[in-house]
């Protein structure tokens, strides 16, 4: 869907001034159409929320106003397409949507979302919110009468509880917890708790001029202004019950909405004749003032923060100036070029200098034609340049080479002030004074007067060399009683306890030209320069502000302090409002349809006791009025943000992972009365390190790199940021898993440990090797300890011996296997594993040795395979040791043999030999078996096991297959 | 509050009671009159069922009732529908049941719960269709009436009249107190629906 928003920019006043009609107007009146879909939605509400922001209720949904386009707000689940008839803002700024099929929704992150209460929502349009002292929120229906919240319930109101009617235009809590209600029949008082309800109903039998009440406004004080369909207005009085102050003869149309301001007005859009405005605060109500009928019929009229009116006739939504800047139905624009000086006195009475003649008009009744005044011993020629009220009501005339006049208004009697010789026929630039004193300023330098009872105790300021010039365009008396002239090319000099001192360039002045002076305050001066825009002084330096600090030029003609303490500033671009508190400007110019400035003419500005300044214009008299609560400085909002495509919308600040890092900001500042003038900087802290500076809305941010950002935006009306107010968004970018610091501990970790448990691991093994290496050559020791053995020695060669004797070839045989026996242990002692055949070898040479000696008494049976003789490993010399051990350990004879039993079982090698034990034992080491045993150990995970029973000593040695 | 104050506040609640009751009754009354000029305007229950569900954290208590009595004079907008409380079935145990009857609703004081007001919607009850109406009446449970707002579905076919309704009670809304030990065991809010078709005579 698109959306456009026209401008028609509607300077209402033109007519109005070419043919001199007495109607007041707002100058800079601009309008707009939302559209959908290139269709012009009709507006049915107007809503302004606590941003400030504007909402526009159409029949085609609601839609977001930011001074320029239109937005439409979302549902977020469904796609409702009504008429938006109520926009209200709860207490803790939820806003409430009213549709005229009746349906409820809420807004939040800008969607609309349905409010679904379990008893359901009116079938009849809702017409108006309000939230009561106890927070219970209650909404009016046109024809189902009013509902309210209480608790979990939702309860109703209708003719059968007392409404006097259905049909309800508008809802208003009061402070005391009651909630008025505007109907066709009258007002009704509802006070609620829970289900118990309590109306009374006010209608024409108790004073209301008409039943059919359209709106009601807070007053203050518990008074009501009401708006009624025939009957225009009236004020109600909560208190007492009682109506007062009713129309006399209206005949304006209906009245669809009200505004009551602080400064007494009550603003109407009415149906007939457009908005009008009445003056409350005086006694006797004169009839309202029709202040703009180009729109009809009127309604939804507000106020924005900028102090701006906002109405609608359905077609089109309407900015106005509200109070703040109005073009006055006196002094015609034909006659302005006439006009040199202005003043409204304390009656309201605006003056205005012409040719000969001062006219008087009133202003609380701008259709009294104005009073002329003739001025004696004028001519055409004389300029009128000054006029000024002094504290008896006595009109003072400075005039141009004509000196001073007096006018009396009461009898209309004028005399030429001759008090001072200087005074006579002299040039008067300006009159000013404060309390009994006047200060008069020209060509001829400066005067100051102190009314006496019958004449003027006068001193004259003309060639002083303090003062340091004779053209003196204003004095101005300060509060502490200090005497400001500033001159034609000397600056400013202050006369403070007879002490003059002057400040021009040499004390840091840029421009010797000063034109006004004025004091805000808090006792500060401030004063206008020709060419440097203005200055202000705290009593011990000068401020100078210029364009680059917001002002619109530095061309000032004029400086006041306006009825809130603003400096209103004037130059040809129009009014600079200054706040000096905060620094901040604001402004009205040609887009407020403010004309051209008279800023020739030093009396063309005056400054009513309200406080409400006033000058010319080519389009007429204008009028500048302090907005109460000052005029909002633009506020920016950050209206969206995405992450990639993905809308998150306003949300709260965020946490992102580190692929999340593409994220853009849509922001837009709200500023009603000039939305063009908007710049804009933003700044991401912790990418950024100036502002950026940009009159686009959008900011994008590509590839972030993890870490804390703070996305900052501000608005500004001019080059000066430093007041701006700003939007903030804070989002951390995570850092990925690998650089986060557990993480990097978490490896470290991991790594020491792993190269810890690798050298233990190492250290261990060499351990085992050391054992193994240790093992062998103990081993060795014994194997060789074992050779060497004298018995086995002395046996061998006993045998040796009757072997000679007997069968010297047999003797031959057995030496020849006692050196093969030798030789192989010497061959074998070094290995760590051999093949069981050469093992076995080993073994049939020292079973040959020992059968030599024992005969039949030692038989070896061996059950093993060629190929487990081929591939089976073992230590070398194993069986032998086992063999030695039988013998060792057994007696052996012929009856019981000793049989020694060698196969393969269950994959191990089984050493059995009987047991026959030896009656003197012969005491073994026990070294033999443990080596066997720790040998395997080091081999084989399999273990050796040993068992002995009564017949048997088994040994099973693991089978060690030979590696392939 | 003094102890006069509350007397008062007894006071009231009784006499409360008896104006709802006689309104029901009434109603009730002079909906089941015959009038001449209107002969189909008023709709009763051929069958209604009313059933309630207590969900709370460590029971799941259920009961229905088919005894649900009620009509509608679709001339005037007026309705009214009465359940008899003894009549629920379900529970747990016939205990609950008891405990329900005796110690919570106290049924034998007050025997039975209504509702009875006016629909705020117009719609024609002569025309089929299916439609949303909202009834706006007094809600008397355990002798305590409260105003409520109910929701309806209601389809219109064939000079019948089907009625689906759901809405949740709130017991402190309706002086029903539960004891603390009881209190994880008994929603303080009950989820009730009802269904009834309607005929006229």
């Amino acid at each position: 869907m698109r959306y456009t928003s026209s401008l028609l920019l509607l300077i209402c006043c033109c007519t109005a001034l070419t043919t001199y009609a007495q109607q007041e107007s707002i100058p800079g009146t601009v309008s707009f159409t939302p559209e959908d879909n290139g269709q012009p939605a009709r507006i049915q509400s107007l809503f302004r929320n606590h941003d400030g922001y504007l909402f526009a209720g159409t029949n085609t949904g609601l839609f977001r106003f930011n001074g320029s386009n239109f937005t439409p707000v979302l549902f977020k689940d469904s796609a409702i397409n009504n008429t938006v008839t109520a926009i209200f803002e709860d207490k803790s700024q939820q806003m409430w949507v009213g549709f005229a099929n009746g349906a409820i929704a809420t807004r939040t992150n800008n969607r609309l979302r349905l409010f679904t209460p379990e008893e359901g929502t009116p079938a009849q349009s809702i017409t108006g919110f309000t939230q009561d002292g106890g927070g219970h929120l209650w909404f009016a229906t046109n024809g189902e009468g009013i509902y309210y919240r209480y608790g979990t319930h939702l309860y109703n109101i209708d003719t059968a509880d007392g409404l006097s009617d259905t049909h309800v235009h508008q809802l208003v809590a009061t402070p005391t917890g009651e909630v008025l209600a505007a109907t066709d029949q009258g007002i009704n008082i509802c006070s609620v708790n829970g289900s118990a309800k309590t109306i009374r109903v006010l209608t024409t039998a108790n004073g209301l001029p008409d039943n059919l009440v359209t709106c009601i406004v807070p007053a203050g004080n518990n008074q009501y202004w009401i708006g009624m369909q025939d009957k225009g207005y009236c004020l109600y009085d909560h208190r007492s019950g009682t109506f007062s102050r009713s129309a006399a003869n209206w005949n304006y149309g209906q009245i669809n909405a009200l505004l009551f301001m602080p400064s007494g007005n009550l603003w109407m859009a009415t149906a007939e004749k457009g908005l009008l405005r009445l003056a409350t605060s005086s006694a006797s109500l004169l009839p309202p003032v029709v202040v703009y009928e180009g729109i009809r019929p009127a309604s939804g009229l507000l106020i924005d923060n900028e102090g701006n009116f906002w109405l609608h006739n359905g077609d089109r939504l309407l900015r106005t100036n509200g109070e703040k800047l109005s073009l006055l139905p006196v002094l015609p624009a034909a006659l302005m070029p006439s006009v040199h000086a202005i003043l409204i006195d304390r009656q309201n009475h605006c003056w205005a200098g012409t040719d000969m003649a001062i006219l008087r008009y009133n202003l609380s009744n701008a259709d009294a034609p104005p009073v002329r005044y003739p001025i004696p011993s004028l001519t055409s020629k004389t300029d009128i340049t000054s006029l000024y009220e002094d504290n008896r009501g006595h009109i003072w005339i400075g005039t141009m080479g004509r000196g001073v006049f007096i006018l009396n208004p009461r009898n209309g009697s004028c005399r030429s002030l001759r008090d001072d010789p200087m005074l006579i026929n002299s040039s008067v630039f300006s009159i000013t004074g404060r309390d009994s004193t006047i200060c008069i300023s020209g060509l001829e330098g400066a005067a100051v007067l102190e009314a006496g009872a019958s004449s003027y105790r006068c001193i004259n300021y003309t060639s002083i060399p303090g003062i340091g010039s004779s053209i003196v365009y204003s004095v101005y008396k300060d509060s502490r009683n200090r005497t400001w002239f500033a001159t034609d090319g000397k600056g400013i000099t202050v006369l403070d306890k007879g002490k003059y001192t002057n400040y021009d360039e040499h004390s840091g002045l840029k421009n010797n030209v000063v034109y006004s002076v004025t004091e805000d305050r808090k006792g500060h001066i401030w004063f206008s320069t020709a060419k440097a825009g203005i200055y202000r002084f705290d009593g011990h330096s000068f401020i100078n502000y210029a364009v680059a600090d917001g002002l619109s030029s530095t061309n000032i003609s004029d400086v006041k302090t306006d009825g809130a303490g603003n400096i209103v500033i004037i130059s040809k671009k129009g009014l600079d409002i200054l706040n000096p508190e905060t620094g901040r400007f604001s402004y009205l110019g040609r887009g407020q349809g403010l004309g051209v400035v008279n800023t020739e003419d030093i009396g063309c500005v005056s400054r009513d006791t309200a406080g409400n300044i006033y000058f010319c214009t080519d389009k007429g008299m204008g009028r500048y009025s302090p907005v109460t609560g000052g005029i909002a400085p633009p506020r920016v909002i950050i209206e969206n943000i995405r992450l990639f495509l993905d809308e998150l919308g306003p949300g709260p600040d965020s946490l992102f992972s580190h692929d999340q890092n593409n994220l853009s900001f849509e922001f837009t500042g709200l500023c009603y009365s000039d939305p063009e003038r908007l710049q804009y900087q933003y700044r991401l802290d912790g990418y950024d390190t100036t502002w950026i500076s940009t009159r686009d809305r959008k900011a994008q941010f590509a590839r972030l790199s993890p870490g804390s950002y703070r996305f900052r935006v501000r608005a500004s009306l001019n080059n000066n940021f430093t007041t701006a107010s700003e939007a903030v968004f804070s989002f951390v970018i995570k850092k990925p898993v690998w650089q986060r610091w557990w993480f990097i501990l978490l490896v470290i970790t991991t790594i020491t440990a792993l190269l810890y448990w690798y050298i233990k691991a190492r250290e261990k093994h060499l351990r085992k090797l050391q054992q193994h290496e240790q093992e062998k050559i103990q081993f060795r020791f014994q194997v060789l300890r074992n050779q060497v053995n004298p018995h086995f020695l002395f046996n061998s060669f006993n045998t040796l011996i009757s072997a000679i004797e007997d069968d010297p070839a047999t003797a031959v045989a057995y030496v020849e296997q006692l050196s093969a026996f030798f030789r192989n242990i010497v061959n074998y002692r070094d290995k760590d594993i051999i093949t069981l055949r050469e093992e076995m070898t080993l073994l049939h040479t020292y079973t040959y040795l020992q059968q030599k000696r024992y005969g039949a008494s030692l038989q070896l049976k061996v059950s093993l395979t060629e190929h487990e003789l081929a591939t089976i490993m073992i230590p070398p010399l194993t069986l032998q040791l086992l063999a030695e051990n039988a013998v060792k350990h057994n007696a052996l004879s012929v009856e019981t043999p000793l049989q020694i039993e060698l196969f393969i079982q269950n994959n191990s090698l089984i050493v059995r030999n009987n047991i026959n034990p030896r009656i003197t034992r012969q005491e073994g080491t026990g070294m033999g078996l443990t080596n066997i045993i720790s040998r395997y150990h080091l081999l084989t995970d399999q273990q050796v096991r040993i068992s002995k029973d009564e017949y048997f000593f088994v040994l099973s040695l693991p089978v060690i297959q030979q590696h392939a | 509050m003094t102890p006069v104050n509350k007397t008062m506040v007894y006071c009231n609640r009784y006499t409360n009671n008896l104006k709802y009751l006689c309104t029901a009754i009434l109603l009730l009354l002079l909906l089941s009159a015959n009038r001449p000029y209107a002969p189909n305007a008023v709709f009763s229950i051929k069958s209604g069922s009313i059933s309630f569900r207590s969900d709370a954290p460590l029971e799941l208590i259920r009961a229905q009732s088919t005894e649900l009595r009620g009509k509608i004079d679709t001339d005037k907008k007026l309705f009214a529908f009465v359940i008899k409380m003894g009549s629920f079935n379900g529970f747990n145990s016939p205990m609950q049941k008891e405990h329900f009857n005796e110690n919570y609703l106290e049924s034998s004081k007050y025997p039975d719960a209504s509702f009875s007001g006016k629909i705020i919607e117009d719609i024609d009850f002569l025309k089929s269709g299916t439609y949303t109406v909202r009834a706006k009446g007094i809600l008397n449970v355990h002798g305590v009436g409260q105003e409520r707002i109910i929701k309806c579905g209601l389809v219109v076919k064939n000079g019948q009249l089907n009625i689906n309704a759901a809405f949740t009670v709130l017991l402190a809304d309706h002086n029903i107190t539960i004891p603390k030990v009881v209190h994880e065991k008994l929603a303080s809010e009950i989820k009730v629906e009802v269904k009834a078709e309607m005929v006229t005579q």
